[in-house]
């Protein structure tokens, strides 16, 4: 689906050199350090990471939804605007109208003292301006867009009297009401039990391919990005250090890092087997890393991973990784 | 150092190290004007299993099974209303003079790790005097506490010079998740509980706490209770594991028998629930619609009827018995019970 996207239309997101700093009196954090993505329209691109490698704040650089003490740099472009450039009024009508997004925690997304029917009525009406019974309507679909039984009577019920499950389905219809082009999702599945977990990947999945949205989807389970992604960046220390289709990163991981990471996910199979484990812990980046930011960490370190920041060289068509030992489709 | 070694086997190898009887928490819920008990949440609800020497007994269950509740019951932090524990041989609790254990007895043999790494320590005690608190109260001198946390700091993998002095703030997620493990170890028990105890943790330091859980069994002679609801986790540390859903047992057996042969619908649902890990391969229908019941109220019968893909009106009339299968692998379904009066009745049957 990339490659025939990739061919012709302009990308939905764009980033460039994206660098975002967050100063303090006591301490400064590079949290992203020079990061370039691209989301074709209609793509799904999982962003792989541990706590600390920058994927949220990625992912909230795209909408502008980071504090004011942090600091941004680089192109970002969603639909051809520049989002750095927008003003106040401009992001209003942006949030929620080209671009959404879901949080892994519904509870603190939704608003407590409104009724779900209500919060999702209040987005179409604010951003297309519509009648209160239009946008009452427009509700109703969208809760049973996202497969809440009994719609017409949850539409009256407040976020605490739904179960986990609604909850997220819930903010999913909120996000939707404006049907974004691009919708951004921060680990919705994380904090659900497995038997639920497995209902809203599909349920994003399914809504996903019917509304030809882009989603960006950050989350540090592999196994949830080979359900949903076409595309995988793992992230490490705030840059991407390998990038490409999704079958082929599970299959075969090329920077040393996703291979530790995939060697430290149990699957089935694994059972008396010792685990795979990253020695070390990733670097406190209170400086940008200036070197391979993995080699204090990796088994094939040399003088050359820390004579700069590797390039993220391309070892086939569409796959990626910042590692000098890629060459040309070969690992030497 | 005679005061806290390791207290000798009694029962031999065959005597459950733990035996667990009838373990019942219920907890009322009060409200109105008189705080009168509105409803009682059936957390644990008739749950029985063993314990054996030097396994690990893996439990799995979504939230509001009770697998914390259960956790919590084996550590005695919450009194149970009804069942009995027999820690090798000697009943928990009760009948002290007969013989029974004394709770601190228990507990010297029996403890626990949670999940959250940060609220189970006391942030203003350097990590050494918090490993060494429990020793120290159970009779060792200060001096010979504090040479136990240095040696068990080093047993988990952190330098005891650099590390005994710090300040839980201080730590990563894993290294305050290894002083916890360290902290259980120090009054070497037989028996430790182990609640969730990788869940908070990234993948790569997942695997770091599994592996030095693996050693550690090894070497100190441990028996694991591990407690999660990652079933990609559990099949890999457990010898058996038992499957809670709402309070109750639904399925319990050695781990190859749940994995590759699993019983209850429950237990299939669970297992296919799990990401597929090949993307050219995904799930395409959930296994299950909706989420667990509430467990304040939950279906008469057998409590999965309502989710479940084969419920007839037997399972809401009756409880279904608890089915064995043979080797050691007990299942509660009509479909495993000959003559229960299911149509599928005997399908499961060993």
């Amino acid at each position: 689906m990339s490659a025939l996207l990739k061919a012709n239309a302009p990308p939905l997101v764009k980033l460039r050199d994206l660098h975002v700093t967050f100063r303090t009196r006591d301490r400064t954090v590079h949290a992203v350090n020079g990061v370039d993505l691209d989301l074709a329209a209609g793509e799904v691109l999982c962003i792989l990471g541990e706590s600390g490698s920058g994927k949220s704040v990625t992912l909230r650089a795209l909408m502008k939804l980071l504090p004011k003490f942090a600091h941004i740099s680089g192109g970002i472009e969603v639909g051809g605007r520049d989002v750095n450039a927008m003003s106040n009024s401009q992001l209003a009508d942006f949030r929620g109208g080209e671009v959404a997004m879901i949080f892994q925690e519904p509870m603190t997304a939704l608003d407590p003292v409104f009724t779900v029917g209500r919060q999702i009525a209040e987005t179409v009406q604010r951003h297309e301006g519509v009648s209160r019974a239009t946008a009452d309507a427009r509700a109703l679909e969208l809760l049973e867009l996202v497969q809440i039984p009994s719609a017409r009577r949850r539409l009256a019920a407040y976020p605490h009297e739904l179960s986990g499950g609604l909850r997220q389905r819930a903010m999913i219809a909120v996000a939707l009401a404006c049907r974004p082009k691009l919708l951004l999702a921060d680990e919705p599945t994380t904090a659900l039990d497995a038997t639920v977990q497995i209902q809203v990947l599909l349920l994003l999945r399914e809504l996903q391919e019917r509304l030809g949205m882009g989603v960006i989807f950050v989350t540090h389970d592999l196994g949830v990005a080979g359900e949903i992604a076409d595309r995988v960046a793992v992230m490490y220390a705030g840059r991407v250090v390998e990038e490409g289709p999704v079958a082929g990163i599970m299959a075969g991981p090329l920077h040393p890092y996703a291979q530790g990471l995939l060697g430290a996910t149990v699957h089935p199979g694994m059972r008396g087997k010792r685990l795979t484990t990253i020695p070390g812990a990733p670097p406190t980046l209170d400086v940008a890393p200036t070197t391979c930011a993995f080699s204090p960490r990796c088994d094939h370190a040399e003088a050359a991973c820390v004579a700069g920041v590797p390039p993220l060289l391309q070892a086939s068509p569409g796959r990626f990784a910042r590692c000098i030992r890629v060459r040309n489709g070969t690992q030497s | 150092m005679d005061a806290l070694d390791p207290t000798p086997d009694r029962g031999g190898p065959a005597q459950p190290l733990l035996a667990v009887k009838g373990l019942v928490k219920h907890f009322p819920l009060k409200g109105g004007l008189l705080g009168r008990t509105q409803a009682v949440v059936r957390a644990v609800d008739d749950v029985g299993f063993d314990v054996l020497k030097g396994e690990t007994l893996g439990i799995v269950g979504e939230s509001g099974c009770g697998k914390s509740t259960t956790a919590r019951l084996l550590m005695r932090l919450l009194e149970p209303n009804a069942g009995t524990m027999i820690f090798d041989g000697e009943p928990v609790g009760e009948n002290v003079q007969a013989g029974g254990l004394t709770l601190r007895e228990y507990r010297r043999q029996v403890q626990m790790v949670f999940q959250d790494s940060y609220a189970s320590l006391n942030p203003r005690l350097p990590i050494e005097e918090t490993i060494a608190f429990a020793p120290r109260i159970h009779g060792l001198s200060g001096h010979e506490s504090v040479v136990r946390a240095r040696e068990l700091l080093a047993a988990v993998g952190l330098a005891p010079e650099s590390f005994a002095r710090r300040y839980p703030h201080e730590l990563s997620g894993g290294q305050r998740q290894r002083i916890n493990i360290a902290r259980a170890l120090a009054l070497r028990p037989k028996l430790v509980i182990l609640d969730e105890p990788v869940s908070a943790l990234d993948k790569s330091v997942e695997a770091q706490v599994l592996n030095l859980l693996v050693d550690l069994k090894a070497e100190f002679g441990l028996t694991y209770v591990f407690i999660s609801h990652d079933l990609n986790v559990v099949q890999y540390i457990s010898d058996r594991v038992l499957v809670m859903y709402l309070g109750e047992v639904a399925e319990m057996g050695p781990v190859g028998a749940i994995y590759d042969r699993p019983a209850h619908p429950y237990t299939r649902a669970l297992l296919d629930s799990r990401p597929s890990m090949d993307p050219a391969n995904r799930r395409t229908k959930p296994p299950l619609t909706g989420d667990p019941p509430n467990p304040v109220n939950p279906p008469s019968g057998c409590r999965f009827r309502t989710r479940c893909s084969h419920a007839e009106d037997v399972c809401a009339a009756r409880k279904p018995l608890m089915a064995d299968l043979g080797g050691g692998h007990i299942v509660s379904c009509h479909m495993a019970t000959p003559d229960s009066g299911h149509s599928r009745a005997g399908s499961l049957a060993a």
